[in-house]
């Protein structure tokens, strides 16, 4: 059952995946990790989770299209009738750089929002999974 | 030619010349004087013409020949000495000189004769000249001839008979008529089978031979009847004048010739700066009046002129010569022979071709040389961009990833003194503090090595940001959203990038304009503002930052411009090349 408490981190850097599970576990979230584009969708599909904290730069896709893959998978599961829930999960874009730095591209991607990564807590987090 | 060798040679023109009147006699009728003063002029001017055309060509024998008429045309005056032997000499003398002018005609250009036949027929010339007048003068008694008492003796006279002088006269007349169309047809037939520059040097020669050929055989029909005195005094005073022609064909050959040398020097002054070697072959044709020019090259499979024919050095055909050219390129001229004449001619030729060719070579390889700096420079700066991309991503994968990794590790180590240790909590949250402040800073420096935002989203994305960081009110009325080459975007970005800080630094602008516009083959930059203006254009040349940003669209192959009228605003423009 997919958990509004669950978090996928997807991130091919091992310290900061520690460091924001740590943190987020802390915070009162599950969390499930992903370091490439492919194990990112793969975990989706098996994890379902509510939000999922996607890096941008990652070593075989970059976020942007794992997150256009994970809309579009969610999208196929509701066709199936597989819809436990609307919609797939919240995806929320993290780099290093900040948002300025990937122009309208962060717009125009079906992602909720971007997060830099040196602000991350479960608190921001937690705005995004429930919009005002 | 020695000075002695000229000195004598002139000395034995004048004094054969000055002989003449010492010996030859005013005639008595002065209609005759025109003869009497015409002969040594027509003399003098053949022996002016010689010495001259020893000096111009002196292997050729057309020095020789023209003096060789020239004394004959004298030798007849000694029939004026009051001396049997002079009479006598002097009168056998008299058709030699036509033959001479014979041999002159038949041997024009080069001094040579073209042929056996040729050579037979000069022999004939002088034989019927010398043979008939021998032959004549066994039979003539100067009496004949209205000669009195006072006259020398005919020392070869044998039997006094005007019927046998009358026959060897008709028979002489006929056989100078055939002799004389025969060396006519021939001098025709050399100009007809000429090309190039000896086509040109024999075309006067046709002429001159046409009048003098029909004035010696009005002069062989009219002198085998008693003609009026009128007549007498027009063919044979007046028209024996015309052999005066033949030291002409001198004067008009040494004018072609000079005039050749001023058109080369004209044409090769003229002559485009590498212009391709056809272009050069004609210039030099046309320059030096030899149609048949060729400039060939050695390619693999040996020499081959402009217009593509094989041509072997080695062994030119029959008429043509061989000159090398100097220089890096093995190359020839190859010429109408005729030329051998003129060899100043053909070595000023040579010179202005080889010159022009290692200029045409040396422009060449400037230009290759510009070519290939052109493009090292440009990949200089794309090898450039290339590091600071790559420089911008290693900080970004690297210190970025670890200070955010540090920043969230000193987090959780707040959160769990928190309340516990306060004075620790305090120290953490500081470190913490510190930690984004260099990551902000790291970042910011990151940017300024590269823009990131250029890589992911082009142009459009990247001006926006630009703008969006910019404190002056910037809009934005064209840019395209497709992607360009690296170099070009990079390039236009930075004009932009830096077209905005002087904005902001100097211009005390309101607001400003951006504008990327793609046209065919090129993209146009353009950024305004509504500020103070008078940057001063020349510091495009100096070590400011525009000069740099100059040099940045220089080396895409672009073009930068600064518009900046005082109090008008300032206009930068940059037209990069886009394929």
């Amino acid at each position: 059952v997919q958990s509004a408490a669950s978090i996928l981190i997807v991130d091919d850097h091992d310290g900061f995946r520690t460091f924001a599970r740590g943190m987020l576990e802390a915070a009162g979230f599950t969390v499930a990790e992903a370091a490439t584009g492919a194990e990112a969708a793969e975990t989706a599909r098996s994890v379902r989770p509510g939000l999922v904290l996607l890096d941008i730069q990652l070593p075989d896709f970059d976020g942007f299209e794992v997150a256009r893959r994970l809309a579009a998978q969610a999208e196929e599961a509701a066709q199936a009738g597989e819809a436990a829930r609307a919609g797939g999960p919240v995806i929320v874009l993290t780099s290093t750089r900040d948002a300025s730095d990937y122009g309208g591209r962060i717009s125009s991607s079906p992602a909720a929002g971007f997060l830099p990564k040196d602000q991350l807590s479960g608190a921001a987090l937690r705005r995004f999974l429930t919009p005002p | 030619m020695s000075r002695r060798s000229l000195t004598g040679l002139i000395a034995a023109a004048v004094a054969a010349t000055a002989g003449y009147f010492l010996v030859a006699r005013p005639p008595g009728i002065s209609s005759y004087l025109v003869f009497y003063l015409g002969t040594p002029a027509v003399a003098a001017a053949f022996l002016a013409a010689g010495i001259a055309a020893w000096l111009r060509w002196p292997s050729s024998r057309l020095g020789l020949l023209f003096s060789l008429v020239g004394y004959l045309t004298l030798l007849p005056a000694l029939d004026y000495l009051n001396d049997a032997a002079g009479f006598t000499i002097g009168n056998a003398a008299v058709p030699l000189a036509g033959a001479a002018l014979a041999h002159l005609g038949l041997a024009w250009p080069t001094g040579r004769l073209r042929s056996r036949f040729e050579r037979g027929v000069v022999l004939a010339e002088y034989a019927c000249a010398v043979g008939f007048s021998l032959l004549g003068m066994l039979f003539w008694d100067p009496a004949f001839s209205g000669c009195d008492a006072s006259c020398p003796a005919n020392l070869l006279l044998v039997h006094g008979s005007r019927a046998a002088w009358d026959a060897v006269n008709e028979a002489s007349a006929a056989a100078n008529v055939v002799l004389t169309v025969i060396v006519v047809i021939l001098i025709v037939r050399h100009w007809r089978s000429a090309r190039g520059w000896s086509r040109r040097a024999m075309a006067p020669l046709v002429w001159i031979a046409l009048v003098i050929g029909a004035e010696s055989l009005v002069t062989d029909v009219t002198g085998l009847y008693r003609l009026p005195p009128m007549a007498n005094l027009i063919f044979n005073g007046w028209a024996p004048l015309v052999t005066v022609l033949g030291p002409v064909l001198f004067v008009i050959s040494a004018i072609r010739a000079r005039t050749a040398r001023g058109a080369l020097g004209t044409a090769i002054v003229d002559l485009e700066p590498g212009a391709p070697p056809g272009r050069l072959r004609d210039t030099l044709a046309r320059a030096l009046g030899d149609s048949t020019l060729q400039l060939a090259f050695r390619g693999a499979d040996g020499f081959t002129d402009t217009a593509g024919l094989a041509v072997d050095p080695a062994q030119p055909d029959p008429g043509r010569a061989v000159v090398e050219l100097t220089g890096a390129q093995e190359a020839v001229l190859v010429y109408d022979a005729g030329l051998d004449l003129e060899p100043h001619l053909v070595r000023l030729t040579a010179a202005a071709a080889s010159m022009a060719l290692e200029h045409s070579r040396l422009q060449a390889e400037v230009q290759a040389q510009l070519e290939l700096v052109r493009a090292s420079r440009a990949r200089i700066v794309e090898a450039g961009d290339a590091e600071r991309r790559r420089l911008e991503r290693d900080l970004h994968d690297g210190a970025q990833q670890r200070l955010v990794t540090l920043t969230l590790a000193l987090g959780m180590a707040r959160s769990r003194v928190a309340g516990v240790d306060p004075e620790l909590e305090a120290l953490i949250e500081a470190a913490g503090k510190e930690a984004k402040e260099a990551l902000t800073e790291l970042r910011e420096l990151a940017r300024g090595i590269h823009p990131a935002v250029l890589t992911e989203t082009g142009l459009a994305g990247a001006v926006q940001a630009l703008v969006e960081r910019s404190p002056t009110v910037v809009e934005i009325t064209e840019v395209p959203r497709e992607r360009f080459p690296a170099m070009i975007e990079a390039t236009a970005y930075f004009v932009v990038s830096e077209a905005l800080a002087n904005v902001a630094k100097h211009a005390r602008a309101d607001t400003a304009q951006v504008s990327i516009r793609r046209l065919p083959g090129r993209l146009a930059v353009q950024v305004s503002d509504d500020g103070a203006g008078g940057v001063d254009g020349t510091r495009l040349a100096r070590g400011s930052g525009l000069a740099g940003l100059a040099d940045r669209v220089a080396s895409a192959g672009g073009v930068l411009r600064v518009d900046s009228p005082p109090g008008a605003g300032t206009r930068l423009e940059a037209d990069i090349p886009c394929p």
